[in-house]
Order: C-alpha cells, then structure tokens, then sequence
C-alpha cells in the first residue's frame, strides 16, 4: 500500500504590514504636501528668517529673473495679469496675492505689481519668502 | 416512514482579494513621491488691510524716522553712508530703545534685487521695527 502525503499549501505570507506602510506613506504625502501651481519659469524665493507661516488660499503670481509673470502657473502679459487678477477681486473681496519673485528679479518688475494691486483694493498682498536655501 | 435531510455544508464567503487596492495605492504614492517638489516656504506681509485702515493714525509727526535708501547694488545706504547688515540691524536697535515708534523707511532702486530689499527688511523685523515702509518713486504720468 503506497501512502501519499497530502500536500501542504505554502503559508501565504501576510500583506497586511505592507498595506500598512503604504497606506502611512500615502496619507503622510497627502497631508504635508499643498497642491500649489508651479511656475512655468525657474522662481527661487528670497531668503528671509523673519517670514510668517504661508497662508492657504489666493492667488500666485510668480515672477521671474528676467521679470516674467505668471498667474496660478499660467505664464501670461502683465495686463492679462492685471484683467484675471481685477476678475478674481470682483468675484472674491478678500482675495490674497502672493507675489512669488525671484531672490534676482529686479524691484523694477514687483514693486510696480505690489502697487497696482494695491491700488485696484486687494488688502492682503504678501511676499514669498523661504527661510532655508535650496540645497 | 423516516425522512431523509439532505443539508448543503454552507458555502464558504468568497474572499475580497486585496491586490488590487495595493496596486492603486501604490500608483497613488509612487504619483505623490514623484510629481510633488517640496518648499518651505514664509510670507511677508506687503499689503495688510490693517495698514490701510490705520496708516493716518500711524503718522505721528513727532516719532523718529529712519531712511534707508537701497541701491542697485542692494547695499543700504544710511545718510549717505554704506552700512552692513549687522551695522544696521545694531543701529535700528540703538534708535529703537531710545524711540520705540521709530518708523523706518526703505527706498529701493528699481535696479536693486528682490533679495536686497527683503534682505533689508528682514534685518528690520528682527531689530523689532514695527513701523516699516518701502517707498517707491513712480514716474509722473
């Protein structure tokens, strides 16, 4: 008489730690990150260390080394600049402008933004700054 | 007359397999590791609507005022005198003890960099002014 073994099923190795740690890693991206536009030109904030905590919300306007703007991401003219940022205001009272600048962008190309804005009632206009250098 | 039972074993519930959510997590993180850049980034205030609304009751005449004219070169000029950093972060000190509502100005070319006036300004905050104003000089239409 010939006896067989039953055959043994390979123990299924447990996923459920990996899963774990995934899904950690997921949800830790997704809270530290803010989605923001990126510009479409190369933008290095100036270095300050007295700069506040960056509020949420409003609108971005980067400007670049060579004094290129850009609204939310989207390179544009300055008096296109000027027709979206006029249309944001009016549908929006206490809209926030963050004027993104290049550490070498000339005051020539920002000062004039931070007065028009100014001067058409945004309220809250604020200077992007970064505390560290990039690496 | 004896009756037969037939019972059917229960059917085993079949299991939610759980490759495919590993899969589009996976996607999910690998599309936030990759596409995210991340920078610490602060805020200086340029426009506050505080300011707007108690710049005439801010104009006291008899308050200290410090002028601080920044080149094209972004180095700051005090009275004609080219001052460092730390020289005038030690100065606006000095003035700040002896008035506390010193109000500094900032005058800026419009040839000096972005780095050079919030270089300047910087150095202010951290002196403790709290009265700070750039000026700018525009064209006569």
């Amino acid at each position: 008489m010939k006896l067989t073994r039953r055959r043994q099923d390979p123990p299924s190795e447990t996923i459920i730690a990996l899963i774990d740690v995934v899904f950690f890693l997921l949800v830790f991206f997704m809270l530290i990150g803010r989605m923001d536009a990126t510009a479409p030109f190369d933008v290095a904030p100036p270095i300050a260390q007295s700069g506040r905590d960056m509020p949420a919300g409003g609108a971005t306007v980067a400007v670049s080394q060579d004094g290129a703007l850009a609204l939310d991401g989207i390179a544009m003219t300055r008096s296109a600049l000027e027709t979206a940022l006029a249309a944001m205001l009016a549908s929006d009272d206490g809209l926030r402008v963050r004027i993104n600048a290049h550490r070498d962008a000339e005051l020539r190309h920002v000062l004039p933004l931070v007065g028009w804005a100014e001067g058409i009632g945004v309220r809250d206009v604020v200077l992007v700054v970064t505390p560290t250098p990039e690496p | 007359m004896a009756s037969l039972t037939l019972t059917r074993p229960p059917r085993a519930r079949a299991l939610i397999s759980l490759v495919p959510m590993i899969d589009v997590m996976l996607i999910l993180l690998v599309f936030f590791m990759v596409t995210s850049t991340y920078l610490n980034l602060d805020m200086i205030p340029a426009v506050r609507q505080q300011d707007q609304a108690q710049a005439p009751a801010t104009e006291s005449p008899s308050a200290a005022t410090i002028m601080i004219r920044l080149g094209a070169d972004g180095v700051p000029v005090i009275r004609g005198q080219v001052i460092s950093d730390g020289d005038l972060e030690t100065l606006l000190r000095q003035r700040l003890e002896q008035e506390p509502l010193t109000q500094v100005m900032v005058l800026p070319s419009g040839a000096a960099k972005t780095q050079g006036l919030i270089t300047v300004l910087d150095v202010a905050t951290r002196a403790g002014v709290v009265r700070l104003r750039v000026i700018r000089l525009q064209a006569r239409p």
